[in-house]
C-alpha cells in the first residue's frame, strides 16, 4: 500500500492491531486526533482483542492429552523399539497444564513429602543458589562428559535421566551434579548463555503419583522456580530470569525430555 | 530442505494448535482429531518447512486445508443423508477456568459469541486478534486474498460490537 492513498477501514483495523506500516501510521493518528469517533473505534477494537485473549487464552492452559504429545514426536521416534531405559517414570508425559504463576494451585504442600523439611520448589531455589554462583565448582562433571555424567546420575538415582538440550533457548550445559534429595539423591544440570546467566534443572524420584502434570511456579528468595511432577519424577528449573522466559525454557525442557523417552536407545 | 522439525517448538505449539482447532471444530472431541491428523501431515511434508519461519503459521495452514477437506467430505454425507449441514453455532465451548464469577460469565459469553460467527469469520478473528498473525500469514493460512481476510475481519469484528452492544459504530469513510 502507498503511503499516498487515502485511509481505509483496512487501515483502522492494522493501527488498532498495531500492524500498521510506518508509512501510513502517522496519517493515521493525524486522523485520530481530529476524529473521536475515529479514535473511539480503534478503542473499540482493542477493547474487544483484549476480550478475546481473556477469554481464549485460558484454554491454552489446559492439560495436554498424551496422544497429542505423543503425535509431536517425529514418525520415527514413535516407531522405535523400546530400549531398557524406556521406563514408564519419564514415559508418562501424562498431561500437562500451563498454570502460569496461578498460586492457586501451585502449592509447594503437593510436592511435600512426609519428613521433608523443605517444599520442592524451595529446595530446587536453594540448591540453585548454592551452585549457580560457584564460579570454580558448579558441577561435578563437566559437559565435555556428558554421557559419563548422565550414566553415573542414572545409576545413582536409580532411573534415567536426561539433560535437555537448550540449545534454541541460547543455554548450553555446564554439567551436572548429585546433590542431597529427600530421602533420596536428585541431579542438578547446570546450563549457561552467552551472559553468563545460569539455570538449573532438579530431578528428582518421587513417591507421589499424580494424574495430571502441571507447570507450577513459585519465587523463592529471588530465584524463580517453574516445577512439575511427571508421573514419578519432579522437575524443577530455577533462575534469576523473567518468568515468561523461564517458562519458555521449561517449556522446551519438557517437550526435550519427552523426545528423549520417545528416543531410541543404546 | 530440513529432514525434521524442531520438535521441542512442536511441542511448544502444541496448546496453540489445539485452541485453534477448536475455534474450526467446535468441539474438543473432534479438536484433538484435527491436531493429531494436524501433526501426521506436517511430519509427512516436513521437507516443506523453512527453517527460520513462524511454524506456528505453517502449522495453522496445514490444519485449515485439513479441516477444510474433512469438513467437506462430511458436508458431502451430511447432505447425501439430507440432514442440515449447518456450521453456525458452536456448542460445547467451555467456561474458561480460574476466572471470578463475574468475569466467568463475562468470558463464556465472549466464547459464545465468537461460535455464533461463522467458521472463516471466527477464524479470521482468532487468528488476528488473539494469535495475532500478520494480514499476510492470515491470507496464507485460509488461501485467500489479503482483501478476503479484511473484509472477513471487519464483518466479525461488527457481528461481535453489535452482539456485545459495547462499543461504538464503525466509521465507514475516513478522510
Amino acid at each position: 500500500m502507498s503511503s499516498n492513498q487515502p485511509l481505509s477501514d483496512d487501515d483502522v483495523h492494522a493501527y488498532a492491531d498495531g500492524k500498521l506500516p510506518e508509512a501510513r501510521r502517522a496519517m493515521l493518528v493525524a486522523a485520530l486526533e481530529r476524529d473521536p469517533a475515529l479514535a473511539a473505534r480503534v478503542a473499540a477494537i482493542r477493547e474487544q482483542n483484549v476480550a478475546l485473549r481473556d477469554a481464549f487464552d485460558p484454554w491454552l492452559a489446559e492439560p495436554l492429552p498424551r496422544e497429542l504429545i505423543a503425535a509431536a514426536q517425529p514418525p520415527r521416534g514413535r516407531k522405535a523399539p523400546r530400549g531398557r531405559w524406556a521406563m514408564p517414570a519419564l514415559a508418562s508425559a501424562a498431561t500437562l497444564i500451563i498454570g502460569v504463576g496461578l498460586g492457586w494451585m501451585g502449592r509447594g504442600e503437593v510436592l511435600h513429602l512426609d519428613g521433608t523439611p523443605t517444599t520442592f520448589p524451595r529446595q530446587a531455589a536453594l540448591t540453585h543458589a548454592l551452585y549457580a554462583t560457584d564460579p570454580n565448582r558448579p558441577v561435578e562433571i563437566w559437559a565435555n562428559e556428558e554421557d559419563r555424567l548422565v550414566r553415573w546420575l542414572s545409576k545413582r538415582l536409580n532411573f534415567p535421566v536426561h539433560a535437555p538440550n537448550l540449545h534454541a533457548m541460547g543455554y548450553e550445559l555446564v554439567g551436572g551434579r548429585l546433590v542431597a534429595g529427600n530421602e533420596k539423591p536428585g541431579a542438578l544440570f547446570m546450563y549457561e548463555n552467552a551472559d553468563k546467566q545460569r539455570i538449573s534443572l532438579l530431578v528428582r524420584r518421587d513417591n507421589e503419583h499424580t494424574s495430571e502434570t502441571a507447570f507450577r511456579y513459585a519465587l523463592e528468595d529471588g530465584v524463580g522456580v517453574f516445577y512439575w511432577i511427571d508421573d514419578a519424577c519432579g522437575y524443577a528449573l530455577s533462575g534469576r530470569v523473567d518468568k515468561a522466559q523461564l517458562l519458555a525454557i521449561a517449556r522446551v525442557v519438557y517437550g526435550e525430555l519427552a523426545a528423549a523417552e520417545a528416543a531410541p536407545k543404546p | 530442505m530440513p529432514d525434521s522439525l524442531p520438535h521441542p517448538d512442536l511441542v511448544a505449539a502444541l496448546p496453540r494448535l489445539r485452541r485453534y482447532a477448536r475455534v474450526l471444530t467446535g468441539d474438543l472431541n473432534r479438536a484433538d482429531d484435527l491436531v493429531q491428523d494436524t501433526l501426521a501431515r506436517a511430519w509427512e511434508k516436513r521437507r516443506l518447512w523453512q527453517p527460520g519461519s513462524d511454524l506456528r503459521a505453517w502449522l495453522f495452514t496445514i490444519m485449515h486445508n485439513v479441516h477444510v477437506n474433512q469438513f467437506a467430505i462430511r458436508r458431502r454425507e451430511l447432505s447425501e443423508s439430507s440432514m442440515d449441514a449447518d456450521d453456525g453455532p458452536v456448542a460445547g465451548w467451555e467456561i474458561p477456568v480460574r476466572a471470578t464469577q463475574s468475569d466467568r460469565v463475562e468470558l463464556a459469553e465472549v466464547l459464545a459469541q465468537v461460535g455464533r460467527l461463522p467458521v472463516e469469520q471466527r477464524e479470521v478473528l482468532i487468528l488476528a486478534a488473539v494469535e495475532e498473525l500478520r494480514y499476510e500469514e492470515i491470507a496464507r493460512v485460509q488461501c485467500v486474498p489479503i482483501g478476503t481476510v479484511m473484509s472477513r475481519l471487519n464483518r466479525a469484528r461488527e457481528k461481535l460490537r453489535r452482539m456485545t452492544g459495547m462499543s461504538p459504530a464503525p466509521l465507514k469513510v475516513i478522510k
